[in-house]
């Protein structure tokens, strides 16, 4: 019973292969094939659902082992990987309500994408990122998880740049990436404290072994996550990518930041418990955080114009107050808190594209008159706390002139030492080029290439001299010298021999030596 | 009579049958001379899988003596040097055979000269006799002055003219070598190998340096190593392209293998002169490798980057040690295997074109796919792509080297440096741009050629990935021979 917990995020995976494979080749192509497609993704999820709520009735029964391990993925010396999935508690619990949520957003998008140009794709990318949701929350260890937290990232990217021919997606999507490999960087750290102190990265082993380890350690182990966390979560500092993302359509938006994948972070704190409860300074942390965030989404969310970005902040917000739920030390409550907050938000965000008709001579609510006087607050919220500008100003500009600098450098010293290769194809890629070489053509033929051995740059240019000297030693020395040399020599030689033969053979000359002959013998 | 001499014998009852066979009846020689080579090479697949690979001893040893007074014996025998020399060999002179199909003129001479040749070269490398290995060694210089001198080029016959020169003043300087040992050879007076390896034990040091420097001009003036390397360019240049694969497939192994021989006779003398060999490789390697840079003539290209190659396999030797000697094992196959397929196929693209100018050619790729397909895996392999025979040859010869010396084996990088930008470059030049309009009606190889080639490209490749059951073959006889140099050199 409990290996069928393989097949919860299996399912959605095999239906993104085959939609992908489908689009390759060209099955899956237009609106007629819409309702296959549809078919293949809403039937996975669809069943992984139902084994998800299976899985939960037989653990409400106490009948499911606390893990399943179905291999291993790696191991060398010190290093051991399983790949195992929980089947037991609160990822359960999570596991069944999301493939639930996911299964409705599914069924939501059939008819919201309805002759999209990239309906398939859409599908495509759902279908993984519902398969790499669960994986994040059933994994059993560590490195799955990161697995499925990495794979969803990715999906996420590709759903902000839905419309990728719109520039201001294009933008959003990669800052909302880049901001978020911060996140995936803490998280490996994280992963390498844990097997470096425990030796372990199974998250049952990890919690067990939280006993075991001291204050600092503890700490070190908890703040890697938490960082992943806040990432992921959007917490302060990273709450500006969330008003990014909702670029996206509104299913994607709905999946990612309102039900699914904003509340990772949270189930990744949940899931530390122990590890958290023994660093305090962790908690502090955790609470801070969330009551900062909390605070600044209010602030910014009372100026926001549309609706998706209110939901964005208002979403920030809850979760603000799901860390401090965790920091105070209520699991229970935060895991209770967690589970409203993904169907609310479903709910709201499903309804966001027609809010209008539902708010219609049903004005919001003024804010009330004491804040609504402070003006610098006004511009603070409007301007969201200059949050993204002082990211601009401390991190990416620097880099940016950094990069400058360095290709300057490129440009300027490397490649005029080591020289710039020539195109590898030489084919013939502007008009100019072609008309000079229609222009030159004659002269091509007569003498085809008169830069064949030729290159630029200092190395090249060191290259070139060298082989001209070779060829220069060759041609004299041991072509000339040596081949030529020799045969003419032998000519010459055998000529004077020839020579000598002729003359030692005149009648005078033999009669002499006859003559010397006979008086050197007697 | 023993499956060596079989293997000997049959191309040279070819050579008898040709001799007797009419000159006009073109097809039934032609199939004499295929009949006889294919022969050849399945009696070596045959003998390849008699041989006990785990043994370093001689095998299949045959002892039957010529001139008792002087001592020289018709004495054969394999080891884990010559059987990969002996499979190459044949192979490549069936593969010969099969490209040199479209031959003009005196097909009886062209066969004949190729199948004496053939047993010339199986002499060579079965020979356990220095003087049935001389007299092998100089009667593969008849077919080749022929067949240079009459189907070559324009410039034939100084070219055939100087590569039997060149060859024969080497050849002298092994023979006194030859004969300064066997002057030790006391209690025998004869010119077997193993009896000679004994004998070279009791020369004085300096003579075996003297010695060891004759064996070195001899088999560096085939090989070819740096300064001796005159006739290459021009015999590649000029000979037919069948006959230019079995010059720089196998003749140029010939070489190399007589060259492990005379250092595993004389491991002292070979210590001694290491810095002047690695000197010689390591610049021979350059020197080659830019040479072919510059080449704008194919032929002339290969014949460099052979020159090049060939200093791997010297360095290989030199290193004296175990890993370094497989790099030269491997590498002679390698090289056999690359420049073979490189003269085929440049021997092919010259039938139809009549032209060798890189600067003539352009867009091959479109005209001819299944050309282009194996001359790029041909010349990723010289450059030591991984994945190919090339890479295995040159990693373990640099292993070697880097054991022996270290950081002097940059010069090592930079010949490959130099061999990936020309190789990279006649890609380039041969394959892409637009199609020439003289070159529109080329035809891509036909199904004999590719039979031919793709046989070639996938020993590379196949190789390549699976190197292990070439490098078991040598392991053995490899390790046994640098026990015997350590054991002396303590």
């Amino acid at each position: 019973m409990n290996s069928l917990v393989v097949l919860i995020p299996v399912l959605p995976f095999i239906a993104a292969i085959i939609i992908g494979i489908g689009q390759l080749i060209g099955l899956l192509r237009g609106e007629t094939s819409e309702s296959t497609t549809a078919f293949i993704a809403l039937w996975a999820t669809s069943m992984s659902c139902l084994l998800a709520f299976t899985l939960l009735g037989t653990d409400l029964l106490h009948k499911n082992a606390s893990s399943f391990l179905l291999g291993q993925w790696l191991s060398s010396e010190t290093l051991s990987i399983d790949i195992s999935f929980m089947t037991h508690g609160f990822s359960l619990v999570l596991a069944a309500l999301f493939s639930l949520l996911l299964v409705i957003i599914l069924r939501f998008s059939i008819n919201y994408m309805h002759r999209e140009i990239g309906f398939h794709r859409f599908f495509f990318v759902l279908s993984l990122f519902s398969s790499a949701m669960l994986l994040l929350i059933l994994s059993g260890n560590a490195v799955g998880t990161f697995f499925g937290w990495k794979i969803a990232g990715l999906c996420s990217y590709l759903l902000i740049l839905y419309v990728y021919n719109r520039p201001v997606a294009a933008i959003n999507a990669t800052r909302v990436f880049v901001t978020n490999r911060i996140g995936d960087a803490s998280f490996i750290l994280g992963i390498s404290l844990s097997y470096a102190w425990t030796e372990t990265t199974n998250w049952l082993n990890l919690r067990t072994a939280a006993e075991h380890l001291s204050t600092g350690e503890a700490t070190g182990i908890a703040i890697s996550f938490a960082i992943a966390a806040f990432a992921k979560s959007a917490q302060l500092p990273f709450t500006p990518w969330l008003a990014r993302a909702i670029e996206g359509s509104t299913p994607s938006s709905t999946v990612f930041y309102g039900a699914v994948m904003i509340h990772a972070g949270v189930y990744l704190v949940c899931l530390l418990e122990p590890i958290f409860e023994k660093a305090p300074l962790a908690m502090a942390l955790l609470v801070i955080i969330g009551g900062l965030t909390a605070l600044y989404s209010y602030l910014v969310g009372l100026t926001q114009t549309d609706v998706k970005s209110c939901l964005a902040f208002a979403m920030s917000g809850q979760l603000g107050l799901l860390f401090i739920e965790c920091g105070l030390g209520f699991w229970q409550f935060a895991k209770w808190h967690l589970c409203a907050h993904a169907i609310i938000r479903t709910y709201s965000f499903l309804t966001a594209p027609s809010l209008m008709h539902n708010v219609y001579e049903n004005p919001i609510k003024p804010v009330s008159p004491v804040i609504a006087k402070q003006r610098w607050a006004y511009t603070a919220s409007l301007q969201r706390f200059w949050l993204d500008q002082l990211t601009d100003w401390t991190l990416i500009r620097p880099i940016r002139r950094l990069a400058q600098d360095l290709s300057y450098f490129d440009d300027h010293v490397i490649d005029h030492l080591a020289g710039i290769p020539k195109p590898a194809i030489n084919s013939i890629s502007s008009l100019a080029e072609l008309e000079e070489r229609l222009i030159s053509a004659s002269l091509d033929n007569d003498n085809p290439s008169p830069s064949f051995s030729y290159s630029n740059g200092l190395i090249g240019k060191i290259t070139e001299t060298f082989a001209s000297i070779t060829h220069g030693f060759e041609d004299r020395v041991v072509l000339g010298g040596l081949g030529k040399g020799t045969i003419n020599i032998g000519r010459k030689l055998g000529q004077s021999a020839n020579k000598f033969e002729l003359l030692v053979l005149r009648p005078r000359y033999l009669v002499l030596f006859v003559c010397i002959t006979l008086s050197l013998a007697f | 009579m023993g499956i060596l001499s079989l293997l000997l014998w049959t191309p040279a009852t070819g050579v008898l049958l040709l001799a007797f066979t009419p000159g006009q009846k073109t097809t039934l020689i032609r199939t004499i001379g295929n009949l006889f080579t294919t022969l050849a090479f399945l009696l070596s697949c045959w003998l390849l899988h008699l041989y006990n690979q785990n043994s370093p001893e001689l095998q299949f040893s045959e002892y039957f003596p010529l001139n008792p007074n002087l001592g020289s014996a018709y004495a054969l025998g394999v080891d884990g040097v010559s059987m990969p020399m002996l499979i190459l060999a044949t192979l490549l002179t069936s593969i010969a055979l099969i490209a040199s199909y479209k031959l003009p003129k005196s097909v009886k001479g062209y066969h004949l000269c190729i199948l004496l040749l053939e047993f010339g070269m199986l002499g060579v490398f079965l020979a356990q006799d220095w003087a049935l290995f001389y007299i092998a060694w100089e009667l593969t210089l008849i077919p080749l002055f022929f067949l240079i001198g009459r189907w070559g080029g324009q410039r034939r016959h100084a070219a055939s003219l100087n590569f039997v020169l060149y060859t024969m003043s080497g050849s002298v300087f092994m023979l006194i070598s030859l004969l300064a040992v066997s002057q030790y050879d006391l209690e025998h007076v004869g010119s077997l190998m193993t009896t000679l390896h004994q004998a070279a034990k009791d020369m004085p040091r300096y003579e075996q340096i003297l010695v060891l420097l004759g064996f070195l001009i001899g088999f560096g003036v085939k090989m070819p190593i740096f300064p001796l390397h005159g006739w290459l360019p021009l015999a590649h240049v000029e000979a037919p392209s069948p006959v230019s694969i079995l010059l720089s497939g196998i003749l140029l192994k010939m070489g190399a293998y007589g060259l492990i021989r005379a250092v595993n006779m004389l491991p002292e003398a070979a210590h001694s002169l290491q810095p002047l060999l690695v000197f010689l490789a390591l610049f021979g390697m350059i020197y080659g490798a830019l040479l072919a840079w510059r080449q704008t003539d194919l032929k002339a290209m290969i014949a460099y980057s052979s020159l090049s190659h060939m200093g791997i396999i010297l360095l290989g030797i030199a290193t004296l040690n175990e890993i370094g000697l497989t790099g030269a094992v491997l590498q002679m196959t390698a090289h056999g295997f690359i420049s073979g397929t490189l003269f085929l196929l440049i021997g092919l693209l010259y039938e139809r074109t009549k032209t060798r100018h890189i600067g003539d050619y352009s867009a091959l790729i479109q005209l001819m796919p299944r050309f282009s397909v194996f001359i790029s895996l041909a010349l990723f392999a010289a450059m030591g792509l991984p994945g190919t025979i090339g890479f295995i040859a040159e990693l373990h010869a640099l292993m070697g080297g880097f054991q022996q010396w270290g950081g002097l084996m940059v010069f090592f990088s930079i010949t490959v440096l130099i061999s990936a930008a020309y190789s990279i470059r006649t890609i380039s030049l041969l394959l892409t741009g637009t199609i020439k309009p003289n070159m529109q009606h080329l035809v891509d190889l036909n199904a004999r050629e590719t039979i031919a080639a793709g046989l070639l490209v996938s020993g590379i490749i196949g190789l390549g990935f699976m190197p292990s059951p070439l490098i078991e073959l040598s392991a053995a006889t490899i390790t046994q021979m640098i026990n015997q140099i350590s054991q002396r050199l303590l």
